[in-house]
C-alpha cells in the first residue's frame, strides 16, 4: 500500500467529486418530478378541506380543478375558495406537537366563519393503526360542516361523550386525538379572530 | 482470492450468518417498519439495493482505497446510494415516501451494510461481494416480512392492505405497537439459534 501523505487526500478529494456529481446530476434531473409531487399532494389536500370531488388522482386534472376554484391569498399559506365570484370559504395550516411529533395540516372555514368545512394532515408521525388513524376518512369527514358559532371560548370541537361533544375521538390513541383537538380549536380560534375578530 | 460459490455466499446470508437473527445487527430498523408488510418490502429492497451496491463499490475500489482512510470512503459510497434511493422514493413512489418517512435516510445507519462492505467486500472480488449485499440483504428482508405479517395479521387483520379476516375480527393493539416486534423478533433468534444448536449435535462439532 502506498505511505505517502498526499495520496489519501487526493483520493478522498477525487471519490467525493466523482460521487456528489453523481448525485448532483440525479438530483438535478427528478427536481421538477418532485417539486410537481408536492404540489398535487398539497393541492389534493386543499381540495380535500374544501370538500371538492376529485374525479381522478391525475395531477393535471387536480391542478385544472385546483386552478379553477382556489387561489393563495396575499398571506402566506392561506389559501381562499371561489366559486365565480363568491367566496366559498378560507384554508389555513394548522399544527402541534401529538404523542410522537408534530402533526401538519389544512383546516378550511366557510366565508362567514360560522361553519367548518374540513380538516386533512399533511404530515404526521403517530402509530399506525392508532394514533394514525387520524388520517383516515371516517375520522376527518367528522369534522365537516361542524357549527362553529355557538362555541364557547373557542372550544369548537369537543370529543363524546362530554356534554356538547360533536366528535368522536379514537379509541386507543387519547392522546394524539386530544392533542389534535388542542391545536385544531387553538389554531381556528386564532384565524378566526385574527380575521373576523372586529365584526 | 477465488471468491466463494453464489450458492455459499447465499446460504451464509440467509442462514448461517443471517444478519437480523445469528449476527443481531440491523434490528432498530426491524422493529420499526415491520408494522405493515408494504413498508418491510419496500425497506427490504432498498437495504438490498445499497447493500449490494455499496459492496460491489467497495470491493472494486479496495486495491486503490489507502487502508486507514476505509471507513470515510465506504460511508460515502453508502450514502451515496441510500441518497438514490430517497430521491428515487421521493420522485416515482411518493405515498411510500411518506410511509416509510425519516427510516429511508437512516438505512445508511443499518450495521448490515457497513458490516459487509467491511467484512467481505474489503476482502473480495467485485461479483462475490455483489451476491453477498444481495444475500445479505435479502436475508434482513426475509426475516422483516415475516415479523411484518404477524403483526400485519393481527394487528390489522390484513395482509398487504388486503382483508383477510373479517369484521368479527378485533385488532391486537400490542401488534401494532413496536414491543410487538420485539416479541416476535425474540422468538425468531430463539427458533433460529435451537435450530443451530440441533444441526450441531446431529452433525457433530461444526464450528
Amino acid at each position: 500500500m502506498k505511505k505517502s501523505f498526499s495520496y489519501p487526500i487526493l483520493f478522498m478529494v477525487i471519490i467525493t467529486a466523482f460521487f456528489t456529481l453523481i448525485l448532483a446530476y440525479l438530483n438535478y434531473a427528478t427536481a421538477d418530478v418532485i417539486a410537481l409531487n408536492e404540489e398535487t399532494e398539497l393541492r389534493r389536500t386543499l381540495l380535500y378541506v374544501f370538500d371538492m370531488d376529485l374525479p381522478s388522482g391525475d395531477p393535471k386534472e387536480i391542478e385544472r380543478i385546483f386552478n379553477q376554484y382556489i387561489e393563495e391569498t396575499e398571506e402566506k399559506g392561506i389559501y381562499v375558495a371561489k366559486e365565480g365570484d363568491q367566496v366559498i370559504g378560507y384554508a389555513f395550516p394548522v399544527g402541534g406537537s401529538a404523542l410522537w411529533g408534530t402533526v401538519q395540516g389544512y383546516a378550511a372555514v366557510s366565508a362567514d366563519y360560522s361553519r367548518l368545512l374540513g380538516i386533512d394532515f399533511t404530515h404526521h408521525s403517530e402509530t399506525p393503526g392508532l394514533g394514525g388513524r387520524i388520517s383516515e376518512d371516517w375520522f376527518k369527514e367528522q369534522f365537516r360542516g361542524l357549527d362553529l358559532t355557538e362555541a364557547e371560548g373557542g372550544e369548537y370541537i369537543i370529543f363524546r361523550p362530554a356534554p356538547r361533544g360533536n366528535v368522536d375521538s379514537i379509541a386507543g390513541a387519547t392522546q394524539t386525538s386530544n392533542s389534535v383537538v388542542n391545536f385544531l380549536n387553538e389554531d381556528i380560534f386564532e384565524f378566526i379572530s385574527k380575521r373576523g375578530g372586529g365584526e | 482470492m477465488a471468491g466463494d460459490s453464489p450458492k455459499k455466499i447465499f446460504k451464509m446470508g440467509l442462514w448461517d450468518d443471517n444478519p437480523v437473527f445469528k449476527q443481531i445487527i440491523g434490528i432498530c430498523s426491524s422493529l420499526a417498519v415491520t408494522n405493515l408488510m408494504i413498508n418491510s418490502l419496500i425497506m427490504g429492497l432498498g437495504l438490498i439495493f445499497v447493500t449490494a451496491l455499496s459492496s460491489l463499490t467497495v470491493s472494486i475500489i479496495r486495491q486503490f482505497t489507502p487502508k486507514h482512510i476505509r471507513m470515510m470512503v465506504q460511508v460515502l459510497i453508502i450514502s451515496v446510494y441510500v441518497i438514490i434511493v430517497d430521491i428515487f422514493l421521493k420522485a416515482y413512489l411518493p405515498e411510500m415516501s411518506k410511509a416509510l418517512g425519516p427510516y429511508v435516510g437512516l438505512i445508511i445507519t443499518n450495521c448490515i451494510i457497513m458490516g459487509r462492505c467491511e467484512g467481505y467486500a474489503q476482502n473480495n472480488p467485485p461479483l462475490p461481494s455483489f451476491l453477498d449485499g444481495i444475500a445479505s440483504g435479502l436475508g434482513y428482508t426475509i426475516v422483516l416480512l415475516v415479523i411484518a405479517f404477524i403483526r400485519e395479521l393481527f394487528g390489522f387483520g390484513t395482509i398487504f392492505g388486503y382483508r383477510v379476516f373479517g369484521d368479527w375480527w378485533t385488532n391486537w393493539t400490542i401488534m401494532v405497537m413496536p414491543p410487538a416486534a420485539f416479541f416476535i423478533l425474540g422468538v425468531i433468534v430463539w427458533w433460529a439459534r435451537s435450530k443451530e444448536s440441533e444441526e450441531k449435535k446431529e452433525g457433530g462439532a461444526v464450528n
